[in-house]
């Protein structure tokens, strides 16, 4: 397409417009080439795109500060998000900054409508959560197998660090103990005493070092393994969106 | 250029670049002058400077240049004071931001 095709496309798109709007733009464009020069009018095509792109940049912006500013920024909102309006609650409450927020409970809502028995076809959601439900029944034996080993690892893992904590608190009791031990007897074997009394020290140090780093290690794992299961149990009915 | 060009940003810009020219500019000028500056693309501009023209920021002419009439566009004392407008916003937008940059924590 050359200038003169370029143009007369774009008088074209614009007939739909005031007059005066039309011949104001057309002249622009008609400048604008004009000035480019005809050594870069390839250029200047390619850069401005299409007539229909350069009639669309016009038509919004004329009609975007003709029309009242809150419709105009309702109907952008209502295209964008047209498809979920259509779907949940249609009315004036949701603005457009509530776009995102919709976003994330467009899952719940959907199910809970449907529950409501309105005269629309149930939402993915529901149907979802009612196979789910099925199936866990009709194979009841094999689920409650599943949820008793899940139980049954959790439980181990739950012990298992605890286990470490009682461990290495006892280690450090025991030196305690030796230390208490050793003073003790000191008026009585004194050389026996000081290496017993040693020996308790640094297993009380050795006690109470891997007291704290297994402390540290269950508050590491435990809340990690409570969100893991919760999240393994929402799974299945937010998708995607926990 | 990763930051955006908000439309208020696009009309100061554009008021400033038209307002270096006391006898006035023209369509492609301005384009140019605003291109060398950010990235925006030929078509946006037509509808900045029809909507600045509205609002009587800017005022346009006729002049004859070589065997044809050239639009001119030119900043009016209503398009000036509203380009002090926005400087003075900027001053204190750019300060903001300097300040979480380069100063630290802002009490």
């Amino acid at each position: 397409m050359n200038r003169m095709g370029f143009m007369a496309e774009l008088e074209r798109l614009l007939a739909d417009m005031p007059e005066e709007e039309r011949q104001a733009a057309v002249q622009y464009y008609a400048d604008y080439f004009a000035d480019a020069g005809e050594a870069n009018e390839a250029d200047v095509i390619r850069e401005l795109g299409s007539p229909e792109k350069v009639a669309e940049s016009i038509k919004a912006d004329y009609y975007g500060t003709q029309f009242n500013e809150a419709d105009y920024e309702r109907k952008d909102y209502m295209e964008k998000y047209g498809q979920r309006s259509a779907d949940g609650n249609i009315g004036g409450q949701a603005g457009p900054g509530a776009g995102s927020g919709r976003d994330r409970s467009g899952n719940g809502a959907g199910s809970a409508d449907g529950g409501a028995g309105k005269s629309r076809p149930w939402t993915s959601n529901t149907l979802e959560i009612i196979l789910i439900i099925a199936i866990a029944v009709v194979l009841w034996p094999v689920t409650l197998g599943i949820a008793l080993a899940v139980f049954g690892i959790a439980a181990a893992v739950v012990c298992f660090f605890a286990a470490l904590v009682i461990t290495a608190v006892s280690i450090m009791i025991a030196g305690g103990c030796t230390v208490i031990v050793g003073l003790v007897a000191v008026a009585a074997v004194p050389s026996a005493a000081l290496v017993a009394a040693g020996i308790g020290i640094l297993l009380f140090v050795l006690g109470m070092a891997a007291t704290v780093g297994t402390v540290k290690l269950c508050i590491i794992v435990y809340p990690a393994m409570l969100r893991g299961f919760v999240n393994l149990c929402r799974r299945p009915f937010y998708g995607k969106a926990v | 250029m990763v930051f955006n060009t908000g439309a208020a940003l696009l009309d100061a810009i554009v008021l400033a670049v038209v307002s270096r020219e006391d006898e006035g500019t023209y369509g492609y000028k301005i384009t140019q002058d605003v291109r060398r500056v950010i990235d925006v693309s030929e078509s946006t501009l037509y509808p900045v400077l029809r909507r600045l023209q509205k609002d009587e920021c800017l005022e346009v002419y006729d002049r004859q240049f070589d065997g044809r009439n050239r639009r001119y566009y030119k900043v009016t004392s209503r398009g000036m004071a509203q380009l002090r407008l926005y400087k003075s916003e900027w001053k204190t937008y750019i300060q903001k931001i300097n300040e979480i940059f380069e100063g630290g924590v802002t009490a």
